[in-house]
């Protein structure tokens, strides 16, 4: 397990990367290439490309790095170029439509052959089936409502946090999850007849 | 009361609603089936939310990617950092001086020239390239088949190319570098010469068969120029293939940039993404030049190039062989070089090596670690595996000794560093239960844990069961 890096330790790799040294960069992407890769692959919801996705975080991560204030945790700085990097992805997507890759969330999240306890087939059917409707419901969403609702819904982040990753404010991200959450939940309601009328 | 909005039963699953709102839409869905589905659908997939949250991401090729990562960074550093050409090249020129001195009188002496300037410098400490490199240099590196230099067969990575040698190739190629971001490719059955190649001039004389160019941008005064027969082709920077043969003429095709073919009857330009195909002894000046299609623009492969060029590497870089069983196309950090046996210039470090399977589709054929020296990784043969593997796999996992495997990633585990690491193998078993073959294919560890590993799943016993060929992976 890697170990957590304080204030002191990041700020220490951060100049060492800032300073070209190569021993860094390997460090700074050995501690965080997890994270990043899991935070595209849930992000986007399929695994296609995204090693090329991963490079492109790192590759902005290691140019950036020199105009990082410090203002916000490296994890945080990082998770915010991963959002920008995925919505430039689901925008590509949308002009040039793939398939939803969920089945590819459920075959390689775990190795079965590994794992202890390997779960039940129906509950993985089933698990995988819910999964593809909230993906599926991501998809009819525009590409910054998306972003804002899987932040907010799926992994629990509040305004500020989303405004900051999508470099946006507050309001602005408020107004775009209002509509976001209505046409999300429509959709995986699967009835638009029953969202069109608010008893609120 | 009208129909429930959706979003309101996520409210209400999230604890947003209070208790008599709740009660008002669940008393609305008990007597309307529409929201009645609406609130199981959303229950469940909102139920899914925590299950979404702790999704791992999938094992990618983690070194592969690291290497392009390096790679497009290292580049970018180097062309910023990068002087402006023409102190560069007045830099190389005292180099080139300071260089012939010292060739002159037995040895060599401290390097002259700034940092930025390709290659020179210092004292030997491997035996696979000569250690004190001329100015302006070339280094192979990547090369295959039958390849010699001045007429002989010599492993051309022990070499240091300069002027006055010649290139030629059999059914193989060979790619040299000769500086930051410049490079050819000479193709098969081709023969080049290096007429001059020194700071003020480079001149390549094509005799026949094809080079495929690559160089960076140069000042007007300084010039590069391919012979191809009675035809001179005047480079500027840009990325271009030349096949010649005297019988039938020269092709010259641009990707980009630009470069100029005459001969004695005048000069044409031919831009990027166009051709020139003069035949046989026709004039230049008779010749149209003609838009390439997209597909003749990618074929138009650049030289493999090192992402990094620099006094250090005769010292940081080995030729790495890799061979594989029949001819299969192979990657190194994710760079296409085409079909093995090759091979390739390398910086030290860890290299992952990919090779196609028959559908042609890359997958990871194993990892090595390169020093300063030549090294060599024989892909092992494509398995496929077979259908009875669950049995097997369940011995596999049963028999492995944990303390052993424990003690195996003990060091690893108390820097840290154990954290995700892997030994991806290729294992075959036969109806007694031995073990045909056991090839580690890809690993993040340090090779002596991954050897530690490799021991401990050669010493797991099958009993007799159905024979399997199979690949697993095991998480440490």
């Amino acid at each position: 397990m890697l170990v957590a890096l304080g204030p002191a330790d990041e700020a220490e790799l951060i100049e060492r990367c800032r300073a070209h040294e190569r021993a860094a960069h390997d460090e700074f992407y050995h501690r965080f290439r997890r994270q990043v890769a899991g935070n595209l692959f849930r992000v986007l919801g399929d695994r296609t490309d995204l090693d090329d996705l991963v490079q492109e975080v790192f590759v902005i991560a290691f140019r950036g790095l020199i105009r990082f204030r410090g203002d916000a945790r490296l994890s945080t700085w990082l998770y915010r170029i991963c959002v920008n990097v995925a919505l430039g992805r689901i925008r590509t997507r949308k002009r040039r439509p793939a398939a939803v890759g969920v089945a590819d969330l459920d075959s390689t999240a775990i190795d079965p052959s590994l794992s202890e306890r390997p779960e039940q087939p129906d509950r993985s059917l089933e698990r995988r089936q819910e999964q593809e409707q909230v993906y599926r419901a991501l998809e009819t969403l525009a590409p910054k409502k998306r972003i804002v609702l899987y932040l907010h819904e799926i992994e629990g982040l509040d305004l500020k946090e989303i405004a900051y990753l999508v470099d946006s404010n507050p309001v602005t991200v408020r107004t775009r999850l209002f509509y976001a959450r209505r046409e999300f939940y429509r959709a995986l309601a699967g009835d638009p007849a029953t969202g069109g009328k608010d008893d609120a | 009361m009208r129909h429930v909005a959706p979003h309101r039963w996520a409210d209400a699953f999230a604890g947003k609603l209070d208790d008599a709102e709740r009660a008002e839409i669940e008393a609305h869905a008990a007597t309307c089936r529409a929201c009645a589905r609406a609130r199981d659908r959303i229950k469940l997939a909102s139920g899914s939310f925590p299950a979404l949250r702790a999704i791992q991401p999938p094992e990618i090729a983690w070194d592969s990617v690291r290497a392009r990562v390096h790679w497009s960074v290292s580049s970018e550093r180097r062309v910023r950092s990068r002087p402006r050409q023409h102190w560069t090249w007045l830099a190389v020129a005292i180099g080139a001086a300071a260089a012939a001195g010292a060739i002159a009188t037995g040895g060599f002496g401290a390097s002259t020239s700034p940092p930025a300037t390709p290659v020179t410098e210092t004292t030997p400490t491997t035996p696979t390239v000569v250690a004190k490199l001329p100015v302006l240099a070339g280094l192979v590196s990547r090369s295959s088949g039958d390849v010699s230099i001045d007429g002989l067969r010599v492993d051309p990575f022990e070499r240091v190319l300069g002027p006055n040698d010649s290139l030629s190739t059999g059914n193989g190629r060979i790619d040299v570098q000769f500086g930051d971001a410049s490079a050819f490719s000479l193709g098969p059955g081709s023969t080049l010469a290096l007429v001059r190649f020194d700071a003020s001039a480079i001149e390549l004389a094509l005799t026949a068969g094809s080079v495929d160019i690559e160089v960076s941008a140069r000042a007007p005064d300084q010039r590069f120029v391919v012979i191809a027969g009675d035809r001179t082709i005047v480079v500027r920077g840009t990325q271009f293939r030349v096949v010649h043969d005297d019988v039938k003429g020269t092709e010259v095709a641009c990707k980009h940039g630009r470069v100029d073919v005459s001969d004695s009857t005048g000069k044409v330009e031919v831009n990027g993404g166009h051709e020139l195909v003069v035949r046989g002894h026709d004039p230049v000046t008779a010749t149209r030049v003609a838009a390439l299609s997209a597909d003749e623009i990618a074929a138009l492969t650049p030289p493999i190039t090192m992402p990094v060029w620099n006094s250090d590497l005769a010292h940081n870089s080995a030729p790495l062989e890799v061979a594989t069983s029949g001819n299969r196309n192979v990657r190194v950090d994710g760079i296409e070089l085409g079909l093995a046996p090759l091979r390739v210039r390398v910086m030290a470090g860890r290299h992952t090596v990919e090779a196609a399977d028959g559908a042609g589709r890359f997958r990871a054929a194993g990892w090595i670690d390169v020093s300063a020296k030549p090294a060599r990784l024989d892909v092992p043969t494509e398995v496929a595996p077979t259908g009875d593997i669950a049995a097997r796999k369940r011995q596999l996992l049963a028999g492995i000794d944990q303390m052993r495997l424990a003690s195996c990633t003990r060091r690893i585990a108390k820097q840290g560093l154990s954290s995700g690491t892997y030994v991806q193998f290729a294992i075959s078993v036969d109806r007694a239960g031995a073990v045909g073959f056991l090839n580690v294919i890809g690993s993040d560890l340090p090779s002596s844990v991954q050897d530690c590993v490799k021991n401990v799943l050669q010493d797991v016993r099958f009993t007799t069961g159905p024979s399997a060929t199979w690949r697993d992976r095991l998480d440490l």
